[in-house]
């Protein structure tokens, strides 16, 4: 396929979390909030004068500062952006908007205080509590947060305007990307897409970590660049893969899994489309706040979320989308060390595979895994067992 | 004045069971087989061998033994008579699972001690004895069910080296604990549909997460609260440390890292092996108190689908005011949701009775703290570290019985104090406080030290939990109360809801004992703990603080053996503080499969 238009420019707008479009905003008197985690609406930090970057540490190389604060065997993504934020990465945050939903990416927040790695003077972390399940008490209290510790917050250190018609207009900025992505996600179902996985992680992590206002015309004419885009009259993949699992900001996983032979078609992970880019569709009859709260409690696929209908959501989700995107199997992965998808990916791996009847490869993996050759192995065997299945398919074998 | 209800309701013994003959002779069928087919593989010469030479061994020791005491001088041959033995490692014998013999206490001591072990002995096996089938049943099922016959070697190793009044306070706390297990065991075999098959006993049971509190089971005084893992996993653990090695290998062969943490691992791998009695009208599962143990709950809902099951979740961010009536509303629905499995009725003023029992049970703890606090420290060792843990954890006011042994025990403490007793006669060396997720029971931890290098362990972490007196007559206040309760649960109390919970606490907690000396345990997969290491270590170098860290991992000895553990303990007491052992018989001895 012809190359998109703006790729390489979205590639490096990701080789750093302050980026130029970040750095422009600030320039146009915007604040930087940053957050690392679905839990917090992403869309009540773009209200006002502020805007929304979702953190990563790209090419992190040694962590050994942030392993001697965290240990070793703790999660590589908030290491990885203890480190960065020791390093000074993270100095251009004018926030930073913690939640309180597993312990060690709070801790990584806690870092960011305790070792005071932001020298504005205005720079503050605030914790979140977050619900486990859904009912209207921790629906309640996870409004409560939100206007509390963030919304409230952000009023009285910048004077940001939080009010009603502020959220809204946020909202409507927010559903316009959404709308894109989206769209753009539709075009994966197709069973010559003219889109690759590691393309639309590429999209997608570039709206969760630019300014929005900044990015949207180009998202707008990549839309309509795929509209017209011929895919190969051959297909260059062997198989088509969801994923589905914990954080992914590394494009280089998505890149590593392609260069296997299988095309990712389903993208179920923190910094993918789902959730993040679903329309937030409010109405007029109650106030913004609750809808957007009851929306992220509703779509989140959290493994965190502990009732019997948010696991059993999950499940659905996974299925749903690998029949929907006609995913020949499912990856299940993790990042090392992270508690909650390491029970999930676990135990739903054997379930997807005895209940659902789906081909899943069942991986954990680290921060940055480009350079994987086991990853890159396991891949390969699951995308040559996928095609075996394949063969037996059409040869009517079981 | 109402008279206390008899806990636990004796109506629980009365309900018949329906045991399937057929399938417990089937079951026996099986067992034979596996007895008939170790026998056959059995390497008989060998055992022979290894028999002939235990006898050797035996011979050998006394023999030793008696040369020994010859060798010393009268008075030292006097005291050893009247006070008991000092050289404790003695007792150990490498790849033996018990002590070589039991612990010479001195003349006094020693009788009271064999008073005790008689006295439990009695509690056991009258205990057993109200449902005895089905109760010694449980063997043949389960293989964590036989390790608690190594629960008076457990007693025995908590006590050791105790002496006069620390010795009896040990026994009084410790007694509770093991009265509530053999309870809860027969409870267990009775409605297991396995085993007893007790379908009107099972429905009245609720099955709690283990490290749930148990305090919301006091306002259904007609209901059966069973911490469901607790027997089979965790508390065993304690017993014999090998019990959870085939959990964790399950699990971890089943696709779960390594890295997690072995609670919920092990939990996880007691449902793979199917190591959990069936029974129950429902079960309270919980997001306490870490994320391991939150995501644990799915492997219980794979296992048991048709058990309806609720989820007690509480606010991390507990000290956050605002998120109380998040958890207070739980627990109200958590409530009706018992109400509607089980068709039971809250009961007010059960719960509050229990309450007020809690309540004082806590003011006889803050005594007990600040007796440690001064320069005669009296209450030390794992037996009351446990007792506090169960207390707090467990029974939580339920059980009317209690309160004597608090009364009793506080007694004994304050005559203690007043005495200016030693807690271990002539090894108080350092003041210690121990922090982090503690593996000292495995490992019969705070003891060795005492006696090994004289650290006096005066409180651990997971002691210092909520003391506030709760609500007993508001209602509304008494859900909030509880709910804040629950929040501060063991562990969760200071892992969770900010690093000011443990980091700062425990500054304060080390200026409010005045110790200078803390043992950092350092579970390996504990993430809430170990992304602060660098903090603590830090921060606790700036003080001044001796700080031992000590690897471990829990119940699974195969990644920190205690031996290891103790090495660094001697190693930083040797090479810092260039320190003498107060019994050198304990600095190395092997106990890798010891009880």
């Amino acid at each position: 396929m012809k190359d998109l238009k703006h790729l390489i420019y979205f590639e490096s707008l990701l080789e750093s979390a302050n980026n130029e479009l970040v750095q422009q905003a600030q320039k146009d008197g915007k604040l930087a909030m940053g957050y690392t985690c679905f839990h917090i609406p992403e869309v009540l930090l773009n209200v006002d004068n502020c805007f929304s970057v979702r953190l990563r540490a790209p090419n992190t190389g040694s962590i050994d500062i942030a392993t001697y604060y965290m240990s070793n065997y703790t999660c590589e993504y908030a290491r990885a952006l203890t480190e960065r934020a020791i390093e000074g990465g993270y100095q251009f945050l004018d926030a930073m908007i913690g939640v309180d939903a597993c312990s060690m990416m709070n801790r990584a927040m806690e870092h960011f205080e305790l070792l005071q790695v932001n020298s504005k003077p205005k720079f503050f972390v605030t914790h979140t509590d977050m619900p486990y399940k859904i009912t209207d008490y921790t629906l309640e209290s996870y409004i409560k947060q939100m206007r509390l510790r963030v919304l409230d917050r952000m009023t009285e250190v910048y004077g940001v305007d939080t009010s009603d018609a502020a959220i809204r207009k946020a909202v409507a900025e927010h559903n316009e990307v959404c709308r894109i992505i989206s769209e753009i996600a539709e075009m994966r179902k197709a069973d010559n897409p003219v889109i690759t996985g590691y393309e639309f992680h590429i999209l997608c992590l570039v709206t969760y970590t630019c300014p929005k206002y900044l990015i949207i015309d180009k998202l707008r004419e990549t839309l309509e660049e795929l509209k017209q885009r011929k895919p190969d009259a051959k297909p260059q993949f062997r198989a088509r893969v969801a994923i589905v699992g914990s954080e992914i900001d590394d494009p280089g996983l998505t890149k590593l899994i392609e260069g296997c032979g299988a095309l990712i078609v389903s993208d179920r992970f923190c910094f993918g489309s789902t959730p993040g880019r679903e329309v937030i569709e409010l109405n007029d009859e109650e106030d913004a706040l609750t809808q957007i709260c009851r929306h992220y409690m509703e779509v989140a696929e959290c493994a965190r979320y502990i009732s019997d209908e948010k696991v059993k959501q999950r499940r659905e989700t996974s299925d749903r989308l690998a029949r929907e995107y006609k995913a020949d199997g499912i990856i299940y992965e993790q990042m090392k060390y992270c508690d909650y998808w390491g029970f999930e990916r676990t135990l739903v791996s054997h379930v997807m595979a005895e209940e659902y009847g789906w081909p899943v490869l069942s991986i954990d993996r680290l921060y940055i895994t480009a350079g994987s050759g086991q990853l890159r192995t396991r891949v390969q065997a699951f995308v040559e067992s996928l095609e075996i299945k394949r063969i037996h398919k059409e040869e009517g074998k079981n | 004045m109402a008279k206390t209800p008899k806990f636990p309701n004796p109506s629980f013994w009365k309900y018949k069971d329906h045991m399937d003959i057929a399938a417990q002779v089937d079951n026996l069928k099986e067992i034979y087989g596996i007895c008939a087919d170790m026998a056959k593989e059995a390497d008989w010469p060998a055992f022979g061998k290894h028999l002939l030479q235990g006898w050797k061994d035996f011979g050998n020791r006394v023999a030793d033994e008696y040369n020994t005491f010859k060798g010393y001088s009268k008075d030292e041959q006097l005291d050893i008579i009247l006070n008991g033995e000092k050289h404790l490692g003695r007792l150990y014998k490498s790849g033996s699972m018990a002590t070589v013999r039991r612990e010479w206490r001195g003349i006094r001591d020693t009788a009271y001690d064999f008073y005790e072990w008689g006295r439990m002995w009695y509690m056991l096996l009258s205990t057993f004895s109200r449902d005895l089938i089905p109760a010694a049943n449980g063997m043949l099922y389960y293989r964590w069910y036989v390790s608690y016959f190594c629960c008076h070697s457990f007693m025995d190793k908590n006590t050791i080296g105790q002496r006069g009044r620390a010795l009896r306070m040990s026994h009084e706390l410790i007694y509770p604990i093991f009265r509530y297990v053999a309870e809860n065991l027969v409870f267990l075999s009775k409605c297991d549909e396995k085993n007893g098959n007790c379908t009107e006993l099972s429905k009245k049971v609720v099955l709690i997460d283990e490290m749930t509190m148990g305090q919301i089971m006091a306002g259904f005084p007609d209901l059966l609260g069973i911490p469901y893992q607790l027997l089979p996993v965790f508390l065993v653990s304690e017993i014999d440390q090998l019990t959870c090695v085939p959990y964790i290998d399950a699990v971890e062969s089943y696709g779960l890292p390594s890295d997690t943490c072995p609670v919920p691992s092990s939990e996880c791998g007691a449902i793979v092996i199917d190591a959990l009695p069936h029974l129950g009208a429902c079960f309270i599962s919980s997001s306490m108190p870490c994320d391991g143990s939150t995501m644990a709950s799915s492997y219980m809902g794979r296992r048991f689908p048709n058990l309806k099951t609720f989820h007690l979740c509480f606010p991390v961010r507990y000290l956050d005011e605002e998120t109380v009536q998040c958890g207070a509303e739980d627990i109200k629905a958590c409530i009706k949701f018992i109400e509607e499995t089980t068709g039971s009725h809250w009961n007010w003023d059960a719960y509050f009775s229990a309450m007020k029992r809690f309540n004082q049970e806590t003011a006889y703890e803050l005594q007990k703290w600040e007796v440690n606090k001064t320069d005669y420290p009296q209450i030390l060792g794992p037996c009351y570290e446990l007792y506090r843990k169960w207390n707090y954890e467990m029974d939580g006011g339920t059980d009317p019985r209690i309160m004597k042994t608090s009364e009793k025990v506080n007694k004994l403490l304050l005559e203690a104090y007043r005495n200016k007793d030693e807690a271990w006669v002539g090894k108080m060396r350092h003041r210690a406080i121990v922090w982090s997720c503690p593996a000292h029971y495995y490992a019969n931890f705070s003891n060795w030290a005492a006696n090994c290098w004289g650290i006096n362990v005066l409180v651990e972490m997971e002691s210092l939990n909520f003391t506030k007196q709760l609500a007993t007559d508001d209602k509304e206040e008494a859900m909030r109360d509880l709910a804040r309760l629950y929040e501060r649960m063991v562990m969760r109390r200071h892992t969770n809801g900010g690093y000011q919970n443990v980091v700062d606490e425990l500054w304060r907690q080390c200026e409010a004992w005045n110790v200078n000396f803390i043992i950092m345990y350092q579970n390996v997969a504990c993430k809430n703990m170990a992304t602060l290491q660098g903090v603590l270590d830090e921060q606790g170098r700036e003080r001044g603080m001796h700080m031992i860290w000590v690897e471990h991992d829990l119940m699974d000895p195969r990644t920190v053996s205690r031996r290891t553990m103790r090495d660094k303990v001697s190693n930083y007491m040797q090479t810092v503080m260039q320190e003498e052992p107060v019994d050198p018989s304990l600095v190395d001895f092997e106990d890798d499969v010891t009880w």
